[in-house]
């Protein structure tokens, strides 16, 4: 019998970065090198507009896509407004706003 | 035939297909412009824009007083080059008149030294002038035009450029043959007067020093071979005009009537932009203010290569996105182009992608709280600078005002920072959400701390019955009207004006009257029209960190030069950005005002 405790845990998974398709992420970080500078720390996530009214997660959806893993990214990243403030809080001085719109291009092309 | 001979047959043909062209470019681009430009045109063209329209045409087109402004030197080239040429053609056509002439073929008019010398047609005073010592004044005045274009490629800083434009193949071959075009008609004129004696002082006197240099056999063997020349750098330039920055002699006629009938370029490309991008001359006086240019290095994205690129179709995203809009090349392009407005609608060309179900979430949001005829929205910029929200709170109630807060829990975007990027259909989702909020909550005035949440407010909005203020301007009246006191303190401040509130929304006084009334206002050298850009201007989508830090530190360098205590500014991103290379502290203007108000705990006093 199921037991509803108000909350869930992710169904455990992998990522196989042999088997998935880098070739997009090669291309995105070739034209955004300063991505790789990217520590995962989250401020974009915490001071994200869009994030605060839905679930959208930047963090997520990059760190998923700079390992490959695609699918849904592109519809999550039409979420984001554009509207800046990840740029101002990244303490490494990425160039998020140009990163979204970069992945969003990237993806459609898919 | 009479009045013929072959050396002016490339003229002919080139006259030809310049006028061609050109005409048949017009035709198209006035043929697909949307039917309510049409209609202004219709509107416009019996009424006293035509005559306005005129008078702008000779100031700018011919006299290029706008450059004038920017140097005179420069002014001066460029006057002698249009204005001087037009003399030439003008006062030839009299001349030929004269005599009779008035509907013989171009060339006659064009090559009257010649014709008027072989044709028998005596060389003295018509009407009382002597044309050749007019005609000879003129070829000066153009000569001295060109003389100092030859100076300024190699020397721009004595005309007040720091950098000129890097020119296509195509435009070198184009400006080569007009450096070309009058040296060789005064070798051409001279040897025909050193035979025929029909010279000026010019002419005339070179004409003698040639003949006595070369013989006479020379003289007369080289003088066809001198107007063949000249006749075919003049084909050479007239063929290449309407495929190079030349095309702009023309075109900036047809923009300033257009203009003057109220035909703007909007979000979207329309055809009236041809007239636009075509009437660039590259002139390249929008490279000197770019401060992406001077601080950043960047030097392929300023607006006259941007232009050129849209115009021979290859733009890339890179170049239009590497802008920051700040709007000080516009402020001086000679040609009035509305660049900002032609990046924009470029970028709306390459990036928008309409989806109707994209911002889906937004159905029901409202994150809003309080309630008062005073809407509040401080914008997702002021939401990242607290203390400009803080000190609008100790403002309000200062005031008394009862406000509601649209998004100080958190709110949506006002869509300016998606139009900026070219996404202009998605925006357009965001203006419709937070308009019914607005409308939802029976506001009447409008206060926003964000200028470019401002400028969109103000522009893209539909919101009658609502007063959309800056909060420097909602500040002032709350001064005026002495619903706060502040007291005056023994500090100076500098102001930093904000691009999209000052150069893009006219809004110069209110915050500097502010500032006036608690502490003294120093001024820095650029300022006003000219006000430096912080470099984290939303519109710049390509530009990197390290690059508007650069542009952030030059800029406070800036305005620590004026040697004020502290910095204020009326943008919360400005804010940001500045205080990333200034030593001193940068306030909001809102800071100092809740800092100065009487009868309340100076808490966070701006201490210089």
């Amino acid at each position: 019998m199921a037991i509803n405790w108000g909350f869930n845990i992710a169904r455990p998974r992998a990522v196989d970065m042999d088997a998935n398709d880098l070739s997009i992420t090669r291309r995105i970080m070739a034209q955004m090198p300063e991505f790789q500078a990217c520590i995962a720390c989250g401020s974009c996530t915490a001071t994200c507009t869009a994030g605060n009214l839905t679930s959208f997660n930047f963090r997520r959806v990059h760190t998923l896509v700079r390992r490959g893993e695609y699918e849904g990214a592109y519809e999550e990243m039409g979420k984001c407004m554009l509207c800046g403030k990840c740029r101002l809080s990244c303490p490494r001085g990425i160039n998020t706003r140009g990163l979204v719109m970069l992945i969003k291009r990237e993806l459609e092309d898919k | 035939m009479r009045y013929f001979d072959s050396f002016v047959v490339p003229f002919a043909v080139g006259a030809l297909i310049l006028f061609a062209v050109v005409l048949w470019k017009y035709a198209n681009w006035f043929i697909a412009m949307p039917r309510a430009d049409k209609k202004r045109v219709a509107r416009g063209i019996f009424s006293r824009r035509t005559a306005e329209a005129v008078g702008e045409v000779i100031s700018e087109s011919l006299l290029h007083r706008r450059i004038f402004r920017v140097n005179p030197l420069l002014g001066y080239m460029h006057a002698s080059l249009a204005f001087g040429w037009f003399l030439l053609i003008a006062v030839g056509w009299i001349e030929a008149a004269a005599y009779g002439l008035t509907f013989s073929p171009l060339w006659v008019h064009v090559f009257f030294r010649w014709f008027g010398a072989h044709y028998g047609l005596e060389h003295a005073a018509v009407w009382g002038i002597d044309f050749a010592f007019v005609m000879d004044l003129l070829l000066l005045f153009v000569l001295s035009g060109v003389a100092l274009a030859w100076a300024k490629r190699m020397r721009s800083k004595m005309m007040g450029m720091r950098k000129t434009t890097r020119h296509t193949p195509g435009d070198r071959i184009a400006l080569s043959a007009l450096w070309f075009i009058f040296p060789a008609r005064l070798v051409a004129e001279s040897l025909t007067a050193a035979i025929y004696d029909n010279g000026g002082f010019l002419t005339g006197s070179l004409g003698n020093g040639l003949l006595r240099l070369l013989g006479p056999e020379v003289t007369v063997s080289a003088e066809p071979v001198a107007w063949w020349l000249y006749s075919s750098v003049l084909c050479i330039f007239f063929v290449a005009m309407p495929f190079s920055r030349y095309m702009h002699i023309f075109t900036e006629i047809p923009l300033i009537f257009l203009r003057r009938y109220g035909i703007t370029s909007s979000e979207k490309e329309s055809s009236f932009d041809h007239f636009q991008v075509e009437a660039c001359s590259r002139c390249g006086i929008c490279i000197d203010p770019c401060q992406l240019q001077s601080q950043a290095g960047y030097d392929r994205v300023q607006s006259v290569y941007f232009l050129r690129d849209r115009r021979y179709g290859m733009l890339t995203e890179s170049v239009a996105e590497n802008c920051l809009m700040c709007g000080r090349c516009q402020n001086l392009c000679p040609v009035g182009i509305d660049l900002n407005t032609l990046r924009l609608n470029s970028r709306d060309t390459l990036r928008n992608t309409p989806n109707e179900r994209r911002y889906e979430y937004l159905r029901g949001i409202d994150p809003s709280h309080g309630a008062g005829k005073v809407g509040y929205f401080a914008g997702c910029m002021t939401l990242l600078t607290p203390r400009t929200l803080q000190a609008m709170e100790r403002i309000f109630s200062a005031a008394g005002e009862a406000v509601w807060w649209a998004d100080r829990e958190g709110g949506v975007c006002c869509g300016r920072p998606l139009k900026l990027a070219g996404e202009t259909d998605s925006a357009r989702r965001m203006m419709e959400h937070n308009t019914a909020l607005f409308r939802k909550h029976g506001i009447t005035t409008l206060v926003t701390s964000c200028p470019i949440c401002l400028k969109v407010f103000k522009e893209d909005y539909d919101l009658p019955g609502i007063e959309i203020l800056h909060h420097s301007e909602y500040l002032r009246r709350l001064l005026d009207e002495g619903r706060i006191g502040v007291e005056h303190g023994a500090e100076s401040f500098t102001y930093h004006d904000p691009c999209e509130l000052g150069r893009k929304g006219g809004i110069y006084e209110p915050p500097r009257e502010v500032i006036r009334s608690v502490g003294e206002l120093v001024e820095p050298a650029q300022t006003r029209e000219n006000a430096l850009c912080c470099g984290s201007s939303v519109a710049n989508l390509a530009i990197d960190d390290r690059n508007q830090e650069k542009i952030a530190v030059a800029v406070a360098g800036h305005l620590e030069a004026t040697g004020a205590d502290a910095i204020v500014t009326a943008c919360p991103l400005c804010k940001k950005a500045v205080s990333r290379g200034s030593t001193r502290p940068v306030y909001d203007l809102s800071e100092i005002v809740a800092g100065h108000l009487k009868e309340s705990a100076p808490a966070d006093t701006p201490q210089a």
